[in-house]
Formats: structure tokens, C-alpha cells, sequence
């Protein structure tokens, strides 16, 4: 080795000296950059020292393919140890069972705050490109949020660590194995005194089965769970309610009336689609016969619940506890707390608890997860005694594996700043980054003497680290994890791993020593009490279901005696609100384009975070959108721009987490601010007593909706409940032209904005199914964000006391389009079955098309937006979808390529088409059902029923499109008067 | 006059002298310092616009400042400037020619370049705001072996045979007009190089009578052709905006509209160039007071029919009643854009009104600030028809801003640039007024004298 760095160290000098030759002054300086950057001096460097170009280097579109080619075969099937390259096979014998083209669908899962998020992963000749929810799950019923459908962009995430790390740099895993084995042999010696193991919140029984062994090989050592979305304090909630910890799952299906205070069921997180799936089961029914669906919110901020919500009052934290006090003492739960309300608050109040009197037995009361866990400790007993127990509120022992005795991070750190911990690893959690300000985890983890980190990153944590050893995405893994509802889902590789990973089960055996860990063998260890040994029958049909239908077995807990929710005296100042960010939530996915440009809900913002604040704070502080200000109390401080948001509470500031990122050359670094120096270990979510100012500073914010103020139009629509009756057909509208051919179904959409919450899963899910480039913050703030499907924001009301309103809008398909007018080319034209067609290479991009639609739902290739995409991302493309070049317009195509392929199918067979059988990306991963598509020229089938519906209504009716996209107004709970 | 018999032999010295003060320009040019600067200016203008053309293909039309909902910027607005500035020179030229104004023939010549440069100005425009140009003939209805033919409900089909034809049918008026002056200049011309480079632009003319006689068919014939064009023409580029159903375009008013308001603009532009021309060049004695005069009535006749249309406009917009039209007038009277609508009705009108007293028509100075301000109001007038209208459409949710990019700026500069180009080695190499036709005028004008 001496000898060969001498070599190399020779042969740079020679060409140094080469280089410099006759150079003097500045020239010197800069000849020797160009001397590092030379190619030979390169080639000698990455003779001497492989592992540093392991990885590193660009991976070009064709190995990626070619990886992944021959992992098809593998697939599902194969074990999960890396492949030896003469296993590699080109694809010149077609495998068995594998129709080029045809795609292939595994059933398996993602991982969202440890919970599985059961999928169906397609991919195309091995290669994953779409995630859809699966059907057969209870749980999501075919449906994924937008976070689901995002993860697929994960796994080929350019920036994801590619081998594990030395002190920053790269090594090879026998270095990681050396070391494991050597720490693991003195850990035996000292029964695993100083051991400590920190992960991320986890449902995996695998996980659990592997830590519990850990522990009882090294007895002294201790694990701690890091929850950077703040699932610990729902858990203190039920102790303080029922005297031990539980997970209460809502039963929205179930639920007559919900009362909710600041409880974001129907939002982010990932109970999301579970919630919303119930959610929509119960407002299905009131719209079809009645049952009463009452949802009432008092929430300091808006969120999707609240929007949706019949009833939403705009109540600061404080009174949101209050309301909550009150309304339980009107049920003979706790005190009649002493504050005096507003007339209006009462009015809510009144409604709340003629809503719950309503409904016996069918009554929600929840309070939100970030809230005081007495308050929400409050909530539950609050349902327990309005008989919900068992019915709107199933109680549960925790989903998530959780340490025994202190397991959380304070007690971790403060374990570290003691001395007390010889050697930490850090599985698949990033405490550096989200762990409270006050915790001091940086400066504590410095005093551990080893230190391990495994992630999918290289993230603040892990360059804090000695050792970082990179983790397999979930699609290349396997494992396992348990659903919201507790079922476990078998998470099985769609795809061999194409960087130098290892699974996270695989890692924690590494830690103990044993090298030769085989995730699929673990997994299998855990199951085989159920499932037997691996080749056993019963293995391929849990695997092919995805899932094992074991939901978690309801506890019956009674209300134990609870310390009151506390009422402490308002501080002076703003109170700030700190909440998982809507499309980052933790941060850990913010290297994910479709993510950073998924539109907030509310702010429409991409790629940023901001101060958020209320019309009257704006206007008494004079703050426009972008101003950037100073907010903090008690030294605590962070920098940031605002961005006003009418709805929300007048004295109360909302920030999010997940952005501030500071992980260099990832996409993630430096975008937005970082919210946790303000939080702290005690109060994680919320700060009072702040103040806000100005620094007379600007920054620029990418939103992709500047005005939400609804200013008297009728874009979206309210109406009572009974316009879900049929109206008479509609007479044809006169016109001066022939009719138009009309052959075969004739496609089209209706949107139920009764039921539509805002969730942006319809928008990732076309992002992903149409291969829609992400822009960048720069073209978003320009206007020129390429998304076919958007949500838009609504508001109608006083700022601070607004109705909210979402409603999707995907293209019209026009019957009368002006787009086919304005086009000299004919690149955009209508198809016989009522598509508004979009051709590509006819397209000349005159943007005359886009000038004249009344609904500007075009979007138009202003770059080369596609061209210069990092190979993997190009590989996460859907085959069966154009990428579209420079120049060209593009827009919703009503999933074309899926009614192309359902009628080729019937035509096989043939048969005519099924209602139901072609349905979009949007309308699949809805999970509320609010979109429905199919033949409108069918009277019977599922979308003509709805349109039938008296509340049906054109977009911009007047301008006489006749598009074929309507909605369906929304309902008020209750007419008016009534009850 | 009238009290003196002509006299034959002065009277040709006098044509003699006329036909030398036109084409000794071509042939030993008068000023050519200035034109020197004013060239150079232009080429440094022209070297602009390369640039920004070359960058605009390079990367992208998203170099502009265009974006989703305002999908069209200057680009389309310059475009319709330039094609309305072009749209003067032809009224000017084949109209009085039609109608026997033969005060026009001091102007008509320079008016008709006016015209050919502006107009290839404005049809590089359309092709250059394309995401893709280098397609641009798919708009032509040529036999593709694609089988695809151009869509003819579509005005921007129709956009593009109007250019072509209009460009077509300026640069034959153009050229059929020049050929007896362009033999003139040949034989005046003392170097060899000159005289075969007239010789060839002049088609072999020797001033037979047969020759005069074609002559006139074809020049009448290119007239009568043109000026329907003018109307028919101008009228098809409005249908780029009301054809669409975005409020504060859908309107019937605009084809009028467009026709007059790109005549004000023509007309003020070669009212700017004729008083420039005439005093750099020195040709006080030709362009006189009665051409000044003449060309401040038709500003004052075209610019009150633009105000008519705004009028009408905004009338309509109130009458309808309609909430998306209210929305588009208040957006225009007081929105982010506001400046466009009231600098163009101020720039248009206000100074206009001096117009209707015949001593400031007639003084050089006043015409040519008259003149800019047109010119200027109605590039504004342009913009904010473009802008206003697609910033803020039907949607709420869709409503954006419009900023134009340091590229369109340059860009804008740079066809000036070529526009100057053009017209300077117009004014250089070619005869700048109709010699022939000038004698013409003056002979029937002592004829009827004398009568």
C-alpha cells in the first residue's frame, strides 16, 4: 500500500510539475485546481483509493436499467443478499411468467412513521414506477395518500447515501463489519453496558422481535424511540385516561357527530387515508339517506378537517381547551371552567352539544395529537362517557413497539451529557436535525465514544457520526410493519437495491456482531409461528395478499380519575404553533421533489416554509406575503418569511417543521427555516408569549395560488341536502353547429366536493402515473409549475372567520373547447369518445390553447424540464406515459393511457366496457371517493347517477364549454334552523 | 404661378433637379456622418437582437417572462404593433394611390419601407414566441406527408397567411413602385458596381410607353390588392384575442378596433420619420407643410376612431353586465396593469387633441412628438390588451402576474435595431421618393393651374 500511494504521489508531483511548467504568479493557483481536476491524475487517484469513487460516481440511465433488468427476476421471489454480478442476466431470454409491457404488481409497504402504508407496487420489466393503495386492505381500500404515493421517488433518490461512511468518508461495509464485530465483542464482555439504541417510531414485529433479543443478549443496554412527529403525547393521553398507555383508533364510519378541537383527522399523517376512507363512508350515507354526519372543529388554524367541517370556529389554543372544558362540564365531565365566552363560541358550543345529544352512542370528541395530553385525555373520557368506547373510539394496545421503562430521547440525552453512554446507534432517525432545541443533542452526542447512524441518508445526524451505514428503501427490503390498524403488512423488495444498502434488520444484527444476517430470514423467523418456514404454502399467500388480516385486538379500558387539563394564565404575546409540516411532516422526505412541490394546503407554498399569520396580525404589524421576520421569546428565535392565511386565529402563529435542512449537496439543504429553536423538550409544539418583527428584509415564496378569496363568484357551490335528488335531464343548449360525432363511451368526471377534504393525494398520484416534471421553487414562483391536477383554495367570509373551500380541478374536457379552436396546428383535438386530446409531437407550442382555456389547466413545457433528470429519476418514469419535451403544451389527459388499456382488454375479450373499469390516477388513490369517473352517455352508470344530482354543477357554466368535468356542490350538515 | 406661361425648357431643368435631389441620396449620400452613427447605432441594435434570439433557442421560450395564466407577453404585443405601424405606410401609399391623392407621392415611398421592414419585424415575432420554432411551417397548408393540414378554425392560422400574404404583396407594391426610379439612379450613376446593382433591380426599364402602360396595371393592380388586405388583414389579427372567450377579448368591437388603432400608429410613425427625413436630408422642398398637415388630419381621423373603440369597449363591458367583464375593466381602470390602460388612453388622445389646429399639424416638431406619443400609446395599448386580459381571467384560483424578462426587453430593442437596419440602407441605397411621380404631380398640378 506504502508503496503504491508513493507511486501515486510520484506520478501527481510529475504532473504538477508538468502542469506548472513556465507558470508563474496567479497562473500557479489556478493550474493547480486544474492539476486536481485532471482526468489521469483522477484515474490514478481512483486506482489507489476505489471506495471513494464507489458510488460516487454518476450512474448512467443504462446501468440503472440494467440493474434493475435483472432484478426481475428476483423480484419478489429472491432473497435480498446483493446479487453476484454473473448473476446478472441481459434480458435476452424473456423470464418466464414476464410480458414485456405488461406491468406486474407486488403486493407490499411503505413506512410512514413506522406505520405501514399497504401498497400495491407496479413495475415495469423490474423496474417499480407507481404505488397504488391496496384494494384488499381494510384499512386504505385501494386508496394512498399523497406521502404513499411519493415514496416510489425515494427509492430513486439521487442523493441517497450509496455506501456507508468512515468519519465522513467512504468505506467498504467489511470496514463497518470489522468494526461491528470488535464493538460487539466488547459489549459482550460488559453485558452491553453503555449500549444504546435509538430509532425511529417503529411498527415492525420484526424490529421488536430483534430488539427484545438484544436486549436479552446485552441486558444492560437500553433502546429509546425518537417520534419527531410527537406520537408520544397521544400515548400520555390515554395513560392519563384509562392508567395505561393505548392507541385510540377513531371510527369515523361509525360516527354521527365528531367534535373536534384541533384534532386534524381527516389531515396529514398516517392515519390519513384510514380516516378519510371512514370519514366518507359516514357522509355517503347522509347524502344517500340522511344519517346525520355532523363535524364540528375549533381549531387556531385551518387545517383539512376544519375546512371540511360543517361547523368551524377559529379558537385560539388556549380557548380550544377551554371549549373543551366547557362542553365536557355541559356532559357532567370535570368543572365548568370560570372564563367567559364569546356570543359566538357559545353558539359553536351549543351546536356541539346538540350534535353529540344527537347522537348517542355515535358521538367523536377528540382533541388533537399535539395538544395537552390532559386536554386530550379530556376528549376521551369525554366519548367514553358519551358511549363511544367501543364504538366511535376502539381502544387498542400501541401499534408502535415501545421501549419498557424511559424510553424517550430527553432521557437519552441526558444518559449522553452524563457519560453514561460508551456506544450509541441510531437506526433510521435524525435527532441531530428534529430532535427540541433545548435537548442539546449535538453537543451531548459528542461524548458518546462510538457513534452508528443508519438511514437512507447522510443527514445531520449521520455526519455527526463515526459510522454511517446506508439503509435499503422499503421497495428493496424485507420486513415488516403494522397498519393503523394494527394489521401487519409483509413488506417484500420490488426491486433488487442498486446502491451498496443493507436493510435496517440486517444493521441491527450487524451490531451485535453477526454478519451473515439475511432480512428475508429474519423476517421469516418472526412469522414462523404463523406462517411456517419459508417455501411453506402459506408464506406465498400471505405475500401475495400483502398482509395478514390480524387487526389489533380491542382492550377494554375504563376513565380512570385524570389530573385536569391545566389553565395556566394566557401569556402575553402570540402564541406559535409548531406542526409537522403538510408535505414533509418530519423532514426526513424532504429530499423528494413531488413533495417539496406538492402544494400546501391553505398557503399553496412549495418548496419553503413560512411564518404563518392572520389577515389582522398582517395588517397590524403591516407584513405583506414574503416579509421576512424575527419570531421567538426568550432568546429563542428563528428567521423566516410570512405568509398570511385568513382562518387563522388572530393572536396565534403557525410554523412547520421539516424544512432548514442542513445536509450539504442534498436537495433538501438550506431550503425554507428551521423550526426547532422553538421548541423544547417540555413544549414541543407549541411556544407563548412571542413576538413577532419585522426585519424589513424580503424573501421570494413559490405559491401556486395567489388569491383564494372567493370575491362573490360561485366556483364552489353550498346547498342543503336536498339537491342530491335527480333533476330533470338538462335540454341540449342551443347552438348553431351540427351535432358532433359521439362514439363508444363517452368519458367524464364528477367531483363531490361534499366529500372532497384537500388531501393532494389525487395531485402526487397524477404526478407519479403521468410522469409530470417538478419544476423547481424558481419556475413555481413564475407561474410555471407543471401540475395537471390542482387543488384550489377557496375562501368566502370575513378573513378571520372565513368559510374554507377546496376543490379539485383537473381539465374540463370541453365538449365546446376553445383550446381546439385556438390551435393552428390541430395538436390538440377531440377524440370520438369525448377526450380533449393533447398531441405532443404536433404541438408546436403557440400556447394559443392555454391563452383561451377559461379554466387554465394547461401547462406548458417553457424548458427542456425533463432532459436533464438525474438517470434514476428517469427510471421512476411510467413507460406508458410520453415524456414531454421542450415547447410543448400539456395537460390532464383523463389518464388516456388507462382507457387505451381497459379497451383493448374488453376488446380481447370481446366485450363492452364495464362502469368501473378505467378509473384515473386521481380517482384510484382518492380516498374519500370524491372523484368518480366513467361513460356519461350510460344513464346507469356510477358518474351519471351523480351527475344527475340536482347539486351538479359546470365549472364557469356561462361560458358555454359544456365541460365534462362538473361537480357536485357541497351540503350543509343541517338546514337551517334545524336542530 | 398662374400669371406665367410655363416655360418647357424650365420645366425640365426643374424635373431634372427633382429626380437629382432623390437619387443623388442613393448615389452620393448627403449626410454621412449621421448615417454612419445611426448605422452603427443600429447594428449595435441588430447584434442585440441575435443575441437574444440565440439565446431564446438555446434554452427555451421560459427565458421570457411568460408563464401560466399570462401565456402570451410583448412578444404578441409587439407583434401587433409592428404589423399596425406597417399597417400605415400601406394606407398611405395604395390608398391615395387609389384614390388619386397625389400629395402622397412625397411620402408613399419611404412609407411603403416603413411598411416591409415593420412587417417582417412583427412575423419573426409569432415565430419566435413558438416552444418549438423551428416547426413554424406546420401553420403553412403545404401537402405533409403527415397528411395533417393547418386547423382552420384557428386564428393563428389564419394569423400566419395574413403575414405571408400581407409581407408578399407590400414588398411587390414596394418593389414595382421603385422600378423607374431605380433606372433613374442607374443612369445617373458614374461607378460601374452601382450601375449593374440598379440595372438588375431595374428589370431592364427603359421608360418606353409600353412599358409605362404595364407599368401601371401592375402598380394599380398591387394597390387595389393591398388595400382591402390592410382591413382584412388587421382585422384577422384581432381575432389572435376575440376569438378566445376571455373576457376583455371576447368582443366583437376589436377587428374595427384594431383596424384603426393600427393605422393611428402607422400614420404616427411615418409622421416621426417624415419630419426626421425631411430635415436630416434636407428635402423641405418636397415633404412640405401640406404633407405634415395631411398626415396630422389622418392621425387625428384613425386616433379619435381608437378612442371610439375604447369607448365602445368599455361600454360594452358595463352593458353586459356580465361579472367576469366588470372584473377585466376594474383590473384595467385600477389594477396591477392600470398604467398600461391610462398611459395608452393619455399618450393617445391627450396630445392628439392639438391636431385640430392646423399650426401645430404643420409644425415639424409638435407633429413628431405627436407622433412618439402614439407610437408609444399604442405599444401600451397593445400590452395591456395582451396582459390585463389573461392576468386575471375567469378563475380566482388561476390569476397571476406578468413580468417581462431582460431577454424580451433586449429583444424588443433588438428589432428595432433590424427594423433601423433596414430602413437606413433603404434610405442609403435606394430612391427614398418617387421621383417620377413627384414630376408627375407637379406637371398635372401646374396643368390644372393653368387650366
Amino acid at each position: 500500500m506504502a508503496a503504491r500511494t508513493g507511486s501515486v504521489k510520484r506520478r501527481a508531483q510529475a504532473q504538477a510539475a508538468g502542469a506548472l511548467a513556465g507558470r508563474t504568479g496567479r497562473r500557479f493557483w489556478r493550474a493547480l485546481e486544474e492539476l486536481a481536476d485532471a482526468p489521469s491524475f483522477r484515474r490514478a487517484l481512483r486506482a489507489e483509493f476505489p471506495n471513494a469513487f464507489e458510488g460516487v460516481s454518476d450512474t448512467d440511465r443504462r446501468d440503472v436499467l440494467r440493474v434493475m433488468g435483472a432484478s426481475l427476476a428476483l423480484a419478489g421471489l429472491g432473497g435480498c443478499t446483493p446479487a453476484p454480478a454473473p448473476d446478472a442476466r441481459p434480458y435476452v431470454t424473456q423470464p418466464d411468467q414476464t410480458v414485456l409491457g405488461r406491468p406486474r404488481f407486488y403486493a407490499t409497504a411503505v413506512t410512514f412513521d413506522g406505520y405501514a402504508q399497504p401498497v400495491l407496487g407496479e413495475t415495469h420489466e423490474g423496474r417499480p414506477t407507481k404505488l397504488e393503495g391496496l384494494p384488499e386492505h381494510p384499512a386504505v381500500r385501494g386508496s394512498a395518500d399523497a406521502f404513499t404515493q411519493a415514496a416510489i421517488l425515494d427509492l430513486y433518490d439521487p442523493d441517497r447515501s450509496r455506501g456507508p461512511l468512515h468519519l465522513n468518508q467512504p468505506c467498504d461495509w467489511a470496514a463497518f463489519d470489522t468494526a461491528m464485530v470488535e464493538n460487539g465483542a466488547h459489549l459482550d464482555a460488559t453485558g452491553g453496558e453503555g449500549f444504546r439504541l435509538l430509532t425511529g417510531p417503529a411498527t415492525s414485529p420484526t424490529l421488536a422481535r430483534q430488539v427484545a433479543a438484544l436486549l436479552r443478549r446485552w441486558p444492560r443496554a437500553r433502546w429509546h424511540v425518537h417520534d419527531p412527529a410527537g406520537g408520544d403525547l397521544r400515548r400520555e393521553a390515554t395513560r392519563f385516561a384509562f392508567g395505561r398507555p393505548l392507541d385510540a383508533l377513531p371510527r369515523l364510519d361509525r360516527c354521527a357527530a365528531i367534535v373536534s378541537f384541533d384534532d386534524d383527522l381527516l389531515g396529514p399523517g398516517p392515519r390519513q387515508t384510514a380516516n378519510a376512507r371512514d370519514w366518507s363512508a359516514a357522509r355517503k350515507a347522509f347524502q344517500a339517506d340522511g344519517e346525520p354526519c355532523r363535524l364540528l372543529v375549533a381549531e387556531p388554524a385551518p387545517t383539512l378537517t376544519g375546512a371540511i367541517a360543517g361547523e368551524r370556529l377559529v379558537a385560539s389554543a388556549d380557548e380550544t381547551g377551554l371549549l373543551l372544558r366547557a362542553l365536557a362540564a355541559r356532559f357532567s365531565e370535570g368543572p365548568e371552567p370560570s372564563l367567559a365566552l364569546t356570543a359566538r363560541q357559545v353558539e359553536w358550543l351549543n351546536a356541539a352539544e346538540a350534535a353529540l345529544r344527537a347522537a348517542p352512542g355515535a358521538a367523536l370528541v377528540t382533541a388533537g395529537p399535539w395538544c395537552d395530553p390532559a386536554a386530550q385525555a379530556l376528549a376521551l373520557r369525554l366519548t367514553a362517557r358519551l358511549g363511544g368506547l367501543g364504538r366511535t373510539l376502539s381502544l387498542v394496545e400501541p401499534i408502535q413497539a415501545w421501549p419498557d421503562g424511559d424510553g424517550s430521547l430527553a432521557a437519552l440525552v441526558a444518559d449522553m451529557a452524563a457519560g453514561r453512554v460508551d456506544t450509541l446507534a441510531i437506526l433510521d432517525a435524525n435527532p441531530a436535525y428534529s430532535a427540541p432545541a433545548d435537548l442539546g443533542f449535538a453537543a451531548a452526542l459528542r461524548k458518546v465514544r462510538l457513534r452508528i447512524h443508519a438511514g437512507l441518508h447522510a443527514d445531520e445526524t449521520a455526519t455527526l457520526c463515526h459510522w454511517h451505514a446506508p439503509l435499503a428503501h422499503d421497495l428493496e427490503s424485507w420486513s415488516d410493519a403494522r397498519a393503523v390498524d394494527g394489521r401487519p403488512s409483509l413488506i417484500q423488495p420490488l426491486v433488487q437495491p442498486f446502491y451498496s444498502v443493507r436493510a435496517r434488520s440486517a444493521v441491527l444484527e450487524n451490531l451485535q456482531g453477526r454478519l451473515d444476517a439475511n432480512p428475508r430470514d429474519l423476517l421469516v423467523e418472526t412469522w414462523r409461528a404463523r406462517l411456517g418456514d419459508w417455501g411453506d404454502p402459506r408464506w406465498n399467500a400471505a405475500l401475495a395478499a400483502g398482509f395478514l388480516d390480524q387487526p389489533a385486538g380491542e382492550v377494554s379500558a375504563s376513565p380512570t380519575a385524570a389530573p385536569p387539563p391545566s389553565s395556566a394564565p394566557r401569556a402575553e404575546g402570540l402564541t406559535v404553533l409548531v406542526r409537522p409540516d403538510p408535505c414533509l411532516w418530519d423532514g426526513a422526505r424532504a429530499n423528494n421533489p413531488w413533495l417539496q412541490e406538492l402544494p400546501k394546503p391553505f398557503t399553496k407554498l412549495t418548496w419553503d416554509n413560512a411564518v404563518l399569520v392572520a389577515p389582522a396580525l398582517a395588517a397590524s404589524a403591516k407584513l405583506k406575503n414574503g416579509d421576512v421576520v424575527r419570531l421567538g421569546a426568550a432568546g429563542r428565535e428563528i428567521t423566516g418569511p410570512v405568509w398570511v392565511v385568513p382562518g387563522l386565529h388572530r393572536r396565534t402563529v403557525l410554523v412547520h417543521t421539516g424544512y432548514g435542512r442542513r445536509a450539504p449537496r442534498q436537495l433538501c439543504d438550506g431550503r425554507g427555516f428551521d423550526a426547532t429553536p422553538l421548541r423544547t423538550a417540555a413544549s414541543p409544539w407549541r411556544l407563548d408569549g412571542a413576538r413577532l418583527e419585522r426585519t424589513g428584509r424580503r424573501a421570494e415564496l413559490a405559491s401556486t395560488q395567489l388569491n383564494t378569496a372567493l370575491d362573490g363568484f360561485d366556483f364552489v357551490r353550498t346547498t342543503s341536502r336536498a339537491d342530491v335528488a335527480p333533476a330533470p335531464p338538462p335540454e341540449p343548449p342551443p347552438t348553431l353547429y351540427p351535432e358532433k360525432v359521439r362514439e363508444g363511451p363517452q368519458w367524464g368526471m364528477a367531483v363531490d366536493t361534499d366529500l372532497c377534504i384537500g388531501c393532494n393525494a389525487c395531485v402526487t398520484a397524477c404526478d407519479a402515473e403521468n410522469n409530470v416534471a417538478m419544476v423547481g421553487k424558481a419556475q413555481v414562483a413564475k407561474g410555471r409549475e407543471m401540475h395537471w391536477m390542482r387543488i384550489d383554495q377557496y375562501h368566502e367570509g370575513p378573513p378571520d372567520d372565513p368559510q374554507l373551500f377546496n376543490q379539485p380541478v383537473p381539465c374540463m374536457h370541453c365538449e365546446e373547447a376553445p383550446c381546439e379552436m385556438g390551435c393552428p396546428v390541430n395538436a390538440t383535438v377531440h377524440s370520438h369518445d369525448g377526450l380533449n386530446l393533447q398531441v405532443y409531437n404536433r404541438c408546436i407550442g403557440t400556447r394559443t390553447c392555454s391563452s383561451f382555456c377559461p379554466y387554465k389547466v394547461r401547462r406548458f413545457n417553457w424548458f427542456d424540464f425533463t432532459g436533464d433528470d438525474p438517470p434514476e429519476r428517469q427510471a421512476a418514469r411510467n413507460p406508458e406515459v410520453t415524456v414531454r419535451d421542450r415547447g410543448v403544451m400539456e395537460k390532464c389527459t383523463y389518464c388516456v393511457q388507462r382507457i387505451e388499456k381497459a379497451r383493448i382488454q374488453a376488446k380481447v375479450e370481446n366485450r363492452p366496457l364495464r362502469d368501473g373499469e378505467v378509473r384515473t390516477a386521481c380517482q384510484q388513490t382518492c380516498p374519500t371517493e370524491a372523484i368518480v369517473f366513467g361513460d356519461v352517455s350510460d344513464p346507469d352508470s356510477a358518474v351519471s347517477r351523480l351527475k344527475a344530482q340536482r347539486r351538479n354543477y359546470a365549472l364557469l357554466e356561462e361560458v358555454g364549454t359544456r365541460p365534462r368535468t362538473t361537480y357536485l356542490a357541497r351540503l350543509a350538515d343541517r338546514e337551517r334552523g334545524d336542530g | 404661378m398662374a400669371e406665367r406661361r410655363p416655360n418647357r425648357a424650365s420645366d425640365a431643368d426643374r424635373d431634372a433637379a427633382v429626380t437629382r435631389a432623390i437619387t443623388r441620396i442613393p448615389l452620393d449620400y448627403p449626410h454621412r456622418l449621421a448615417w454612419w452613427l445611426f448605422f452603427l447605432a443600429a447594428l449595435g441594435l441588430l447584434a442585440v437582437f441575435l443575441v437574444s434570439v440565440t439565446v431564446l433557442f438555446a434554452r427555451g421560450v421560459g427565458v421570457w417572462g411568460n408563464n401560466i395564466p399570462v401565456n402570451w407577453g410583448i412578444a404578441i404585443s409587439n407583434y401587433v404593433w409592428w404589423l399596425g405601424i406597417g399597417q400605415g405606410g400601406t394606407l398611405i401609399s395604395a390608398l391615395l394611390l387609389l384614390v388619386q391623392q397625389h400629395w402622397r407621392n412625397s411620402l408613399n415611398r419611404f412609407a411603403e419601407t416603413v411598411t416591409v421592414f415593420a412587417v417582417i419585424c412583427a412575423g419573426i415575432y409569432p415565430i419566435l414566441h413558438l416552444g418549438r420554432p423551428w416547426l413554424f411551417y406546420w401553420m403553412a397548408p403545404y401537402p405533409s406527408t403527415m397528411g395533417v393540414w393547418p386547423q382552420f378554425k384557428s386564428p393563428l392560422a389564419w394569423d400566419f397567411f395574413a403575414v405571408v400574404t400581407y409581407l408578399t404583396v407590400s414588398i411587390v407594391f414596394w418593389y414595382v413602385g421603385a422600378i423607374p426610379d431605380f433606372a433613374s439612379t442607374r443612369d445617373r450613376a458614374k461607378r460601374r458596381s452601382a450601375q449593374v446593382f440598379y440595372g438588375l433591380l431595374a428589370l431592364g426599364w427603359r421608360g418606353a410607353a409600353r412599358h409605362w402602360a404595364r407599368w401601371r396595371q401592375a402598380y394599380r393592380l398591387s394597390a387595389a390588392l393591398a388595400v382591402p388586405l390592410v382591413v382584412s388583414f388587421h382585422s384577422e389579427v384581432s381575432l389572435l384575442m376575440s376569438a378566445g372567450p376571455i373576457p376583455g377579448w371576447a368582443s366583437t368591437v376589436f377587428p374595427a378596433h384594431f383596424v384603426a388603432g393600427a393605422a393611428f400608429s402607422g400614420f404616427a410613425v411615418v409622421a416621426m420619420l417624415a419630419t426626421v427625413l425631411r430635415k436630416t436630408l434636407g428635402l423641405q422642398d418636397l415633404v412640405t407643410a401640406k404633407h405634415l398637415d395631411m398626415l396630422g388630419k389622418l392621425m387625428l381621423v384613425t386616433g379619435m376612431l381608437t378612442a371610439y373603440g375604447y369607448f365602445a369597449e368599455a361600454f360594452n363591458a358595463l352593458y353586459s353586465g356580465e361579472a367576469h367583464e366588470l372584473q377585466t375593466l376594474r383590473d384595467r381602470f385600477a389594477g396591477a396593469y392600470a398604467w398600461s390602460y391610462w398611459g395608452a388612453v393619455i399618450l393617445n388622445f391627450v396630445p392628439l387633441q392639438l391636431m385640430w389646429l392646423r399650426r401645430f399639424r404643420c409644425n415639424p416638431a409638435c407633429l413628431f412628438l405627436v407622433g412618439l406619443s402614439g407610437a408609444v400609446g399604442m405599444w401600451l395599448e397593445r400590452y395591456m390588451l395582451v396582459v390585463t386580459s389573461l392576468y386575471r381571467d375567469y378563475l380566482v384560483s388561476s390569476w397571476g402576474a406578468y413580468h417581462a424578462s431582460v431577454w424580451e426587453w433586449l429583444l424588443f430593442a433588438g428589432t428595432v435595431g433590424l427594423f433601423m437596419v433596414g430602413f437606413l440602407l433603404f434610405v442609403r441605397l435606394a430612391p427614398m421618393m418617387s421621383a417620377f411621380e413627384i414630376k408627375a404631380a407637379i406637371f398635372e398640378h401646374e396643368e390644372s393651374v393653368d387650366v
